[in-house]
């Protein structure tokens, strides 16, 4: 079965000098799973943010974990969610499991 | 660990430090022309009676460091009281880390004022918590009047591009209106320091 293709985000504070913490993980993640991502989507804002989400989830967050993202715990999220089952493509029904 | 007299002397000038700036020495320089301290202010300064020693330190990329240098800078030239030596962050962790924000973060700006003993009179960290305050007021009522923002807890990597572009434009008018204001604030909690110096 396919791997699911995941977006991750990561919202930086770019007037608190965030710009090699966010480069060096997103280095890591198009080095990870190079093309296993649908996107990795950067976005310049403020207030010492430091957000990562992984296909709407947010793995971390500076204001509520404190610090930067672990390199290693925002890939295990990709990969979580590249677990997931795939959306089924439409005219089909959805993947269902036997009980 | 105190800071010698030797080390302090190490620091930059303030112009120094403005031509060794690699980036957003323009904003910098716009906010040191559009300050307008007032008469009151300016002269809790002048009326020092001596010159303080003022350490502080900096990055030229953080946006807190271009909002409030360029006020102290105006302050010492102005007033010719104030004897500023800057030191960037990053390459002087051993004076940074005598002045953690809440014993914590490298926060910067740091402003230090000592006498003429280099006996601390007080510092100014980052910014005002009256600004910070403020700012995050406002944040609420922006999302309490944009309903279709959503909720402010909401992160940013979850709010939609055209959500965040329209927070982001309300914001930044907002904070280019507050600027007096905050300007003010910064001034206030400098003049505490200076005021507790006697006559």
């Amino acid at each position: 079965m396919p791997k699911r293709l995941v977006k991750v985000s990561i919202a930086y504070c770019a007037e608190c000098g965030y710009e090699p913490q966010t480069l060096a993980l997103t280095e890591a993640l198009m080095k990870e799973f190079r093309h296993e991502l649908s996107e990795i989507e950067l976005i310049p804002w403020y207030e010492g943010s430091f957000d990562v989400t992984v296909d709407g989830e947010l793995v971390h967050s500076m204001f509520r974990d404190g610090g930067f993202a672990d390199h290693h715990a925002v890939i295990a999220a990709v990969r979580r969610h590249q677990a997931e089952a795939p959306e089924p493509a439409q005219g089909q029904a959805p993947t269902t499991t036997a009980r | 660990m105190a800071v010698t007299r030797e080390r302090f002397e190490q620091g930059m000038t303030y112009d120094q430090y403005k031509a060794q700036m690699t980036r957003n020495r323009e904003r910098f320089e716009e906010n040191e022309r559009a300050f307008q301290p007032t008469a009151e202010d300016l002269a809790a300064f002048t009326a020092l009676p001596h010159s303080l020693p003022v350490l502080v330190l900096a990055e030229d990329w953080c946006g807190d460091v271009i909002d409030n240098l360029p006020l102290l800078g105006r302050l010492a030239q102005e007033s010719g009281k104030l004897d500023v030596r800057i030191f960037l962050r990053d390459q002087n962790l051993d004076i940074m880390d005598q002045f953690l924000n809440q014993g914590q973060y490298r926060s910067i700006p740091v402003f230090a004022f000592f006498d003429d003993q280099l006996n601390e009179l007080g510092r100014f960290i980052e910014r005002p918590e009256s600004v910070t305050q403020r700012r995050d007021a406002k944040r609420r009522e922006v999302f309490a009047e944009h309903p279709e923002l959503g909720s402010p807890d909401t992160p940013i990597t979850q709010m939609s591009e055209e959500a965040r572009t329209q927070l982001m434009q309300l914001l930044a008018s907002w904070r280019a209106e507050q600027k007096p204001a905050e300007n003010a604030e910064v001034v206030r909690a400098l003049r505490a320091i200076v005021e507790r110096v006697p006559a």
